[in-house]
């Protein structure tokens, strides 16, 4: 259920690692590993794991859902930098999908398009001021962040009479409670997958091809690798950070698109928990900080993984403290044991 | 623009003098504004009294840039330290001094933890600290669940209602602890380090500097800190609960760069995030003043800290062209 892509170190990485690490150390069959033992250990706990109407179909939606949040932050990982605002620039997106339903009573296609097009153009400011100014895309999407948090609020206090909108486009129910189960052909029916979840996929494999095979993607990339010898080589850079944070903005768009999907309304609290998970995904997938390579089925798996853990602590009643508690041990667990298999595999490499 | 270990030289105090006018006439602006009303004794006294958390929490965070780190968790270990105090006073019964010290304790216990994990693991100390500020969460949550601690220690109460001629003894506290922190990275030989490393780790690894131990000490210091916004925060506001401290992560960094402190570290500036810190709290007491819907006050936040920082390229472009 994951893009099959996966992007290699960029052609230009620095020529110090010639060899490519064991298979072992690759991160995405540590993931792969650890999330089969959480699953095998929450289902010997708790049977009722494995129950598809209580916990599989909803735990692919909610898969689906930060899996794009993900794409959103690996994004611009890929350039080395952050979007702090990725949750808010959703929110804000969602708003608009709202307001155009609400106001302007158009469906569900154009109200997603008007929201997908306000994330990219949120996307699109950041990433110009970014690359006009040479800021630190943190402090910038830091200062976004803050600026649209209060924007957002005061949007829905005179556009609606309190958080949500009442309304929703004809078709997000659909997307809210049917599976494809649901529609039958003759006597075939399809599986208990939730319909958000091809959205995600598409969007996986799409984030994927343009990393990958694109020429704007790998652009993207060397910039991210090496922004002077990118520039030296005739990248026009600044382009590719003003368009990989536009996409960001998009993606973080689509992401509140299936939120709202989920929940059932638009409302002022997407977004909201965005911020951990966008960037647990892709780093737990093995996506770098420093940016310059990236990982859309670590990814993927680092959303499956986030949310198994959330969802078995859920189902073993843990309350809200421990949840916290550990999921954050956990994932600190996860990313050592990454790192200790790393330089374990390095030193390996050194004495061959 | 090298102001690695040489900070506080005749450029990096330019923003500070900036800093100071903006703050001045803001000041001034609003008092004549409100027609007095500001200058009058509750108002001003109110107005210091809750600067003092914000500046501490912002110099939390400034210590730890100066390494070039980031710590995600200062917020939510300010209110686990502040809940584990009022715990301590509370459900174990001890005197207020001891609960005091055992906030502080327990800040620099888990800054050292945040630091040594840094240190061991190599991951970038904004994920560390991301996953450390979950667990604190969980943590700060388990002290109490929902509930509201109160009537805790009537000296730690007066304390925090007390002033000292018009000021709140718990602003004086928060300066002290600014200049303390200030003489720490100009005067100390610890201090100094800590600078060398943010600034060039490599250089600072060739003069024999320990790298790893300035990470370490910066993320400690960085945690005492929170421990002292902690009881300030016990002290000042006479009641405590698992919300505490989820309004600080924002402010703690807009403090700092608004001041001008650069997040590729090597460089701190007391003064310039105290004085964003008071900025900030102009912006705060304006809303109050004015009844405008406090959602403006982060749009403007967010407007100021991204205009400081064009303010500051654009300087820097100038410095450079003059030069």
């Amino acid at each position: 259920m994951t893009a099959q892509v996966e992007s290699p170190a960029p052609p230009d990485a620095p020529p110090a690692k010639p060899r490519r690490l064991p298979l072992w150390a690759n991160p995405r069959i540590g993931l792969v590993v650890l999330l089969v033992l959480l699953v095998a250990l929450f289902t010997t706990l708790r049977p009722a794991f494995l129950d598809t109407r209580l916990t599989l179909t909803p735990l692919q939606s909610d898969i689906s859902v930060y899996l794009v949040v993900g794409l959103a932050q690996l994004s611009v990982l890929s350039l080395g930098h952050m979007n702090l605002a990725v949750g808010r620039m959703a929110a804000t997106s969602a708003f608009a999908m709202g307001l155009v339903h609400d106001k302007l009573g158009a469906g569900l296609i154009v109200s997603l398009a008007a929201g997908l097009l306000v994330g990219a153009l949120l996307g699109a400011l950041a990433g110009l001021i970014i690359s006009r100014t040479g800021v630190n895309s943190f402090v910038v999407t830091l200062a976004m962040d803050f600026a649209l948090v209060g924007l957002i609020t005061i949007l829905y206090a005179s556009a609606t009479d309190g958080v949500a909108f009442p309304t929703m486009p004809s078709g997000m129910e659909a997307l809210r409670f049917d599976t494809f189960a649901d529609y039958c052909m003759g006597d075939v029916c399809g599986p208990r997958i939730p319909l958000v979840v091809p959205i995600a996929i598409a969007a996986a494999l799409l984030v994927g091809l343009f990393f990958r095979w694109s020429r704007v993607g790998r652009e993207v990339l060397m910039t991210g690798s090496n922004m002077r010898a990118a520039e030296l080589s005739g990248i026009p850079t600044r382009y590719r950070i003003v368009q990989a944070h536009a996409l960001s903005g998009l993606i973080a768009a689509l992401a509140g698109f299936l939120l709202a999907a989920n929940n059932g309304a638009f409302s002022a609290s997407i977004g909201d928990s965005f911020l951990l998970p966008s960037f647990l995904a892709p780093v737990l997938g093995g996506t770098l900080l420093v940016g310059g390579a990236v990982s859309v089925l670590g990814t993927a798996l680092g959303a499956a993984l986030t949310q198994v853990i959330y969802k078995g602590l859920n189902l073993l009643q843990f309350q809200l403290d421990q949840l916290q508690l550990y999921i954050g041990l956990v994932l600190l667990a996860a990313l050592s044991l990454d790192r200790f298999r790393h330089v374990l595999a390095e030193r390996r490499g050194a004495k061959l | 623009m090298t102001l690695t270990a040489t900070s506080l030289s005749a450029t990096s105090r330019k923003p500070e003098l900036t800093l100071a006018v903006i703050a001045v006439v803001g000041f001034v602006a609003l008092a004549i504004a409100t027609g007095g009303n500001l200058l009058s004794a509750g108002t001003l006294e109110a107005f210091f009294r809750f600067l003092a958390v914000p500046i501490v929490i912002g110099l939390s965070q400034m210590v730890v840039l100066a390494v070039g780190q980031m710590n995600l968790s200062v917020g939510a270990l300010t209110g686990f330290c502040a809940m584990a105090a009022a715990w301590l006073m509370l459900e174990a019964g001890l005197p207020a001094p001891i609960a005091v010290l055992a906030a502080l304790a327990l800040g620099l216990a888990v800054g050292l933890a945040n630091g040594i994990l840094v240190v061991l693991t190599r991951i970038n100390g904004f994920i560390v600290t991301l996953a450390t500020m979950t667990i604190i969460q969980g943590l700060r949550y388990g002290v109490n669940g929902p509930d509201t601690f109160q009537g805790y220690s009537e000296g730690l109460r007066a304390f925090g209602r007390a002033s000292i001629l018009g000021l709140p003894a718990v602003f004086l506290v928060a300066i002290a602890v600014a200049v303390l922190v200030g003489l720490y990275f100009s005067r100390t030989v610890s201090g100094r380090k800590l600078l060398a490393s943010g600034g060039s780790p490599f250089a600072a690894r060739l003069s024999g500097i320990s790298n790893d131990r300035s990470l370490i000490t910066a993320h400690g210091l960085s945690g005492l800190l929170a421990g002292v916004a902690a009881v300030i925060t016990v002290a000042a506001s006479g009641s405590v609960n698992a919300t505490i401290g989820d309004d600080l992560l924002l402010p703690s960094f807009a403090a700092p760069i608004i001041g001008g402190v650069a997040l590729t570290g090597g460089m701190v500036s007391v003064t310039g995030t105290v004085l964003a810190a008071f900025l900030v709290r102009l912006v705060d007491v304006m809303q109050a003043q004015f009844g405008i819907n406090p959602r403006w006050v982060d749009l403007i936040i967010g407007a100021v800290v991204l205009g400081a920082v064009l303010l500051g390229t654009v300087r820097q472009k100038l410095q450079k062209g003059s030069t």
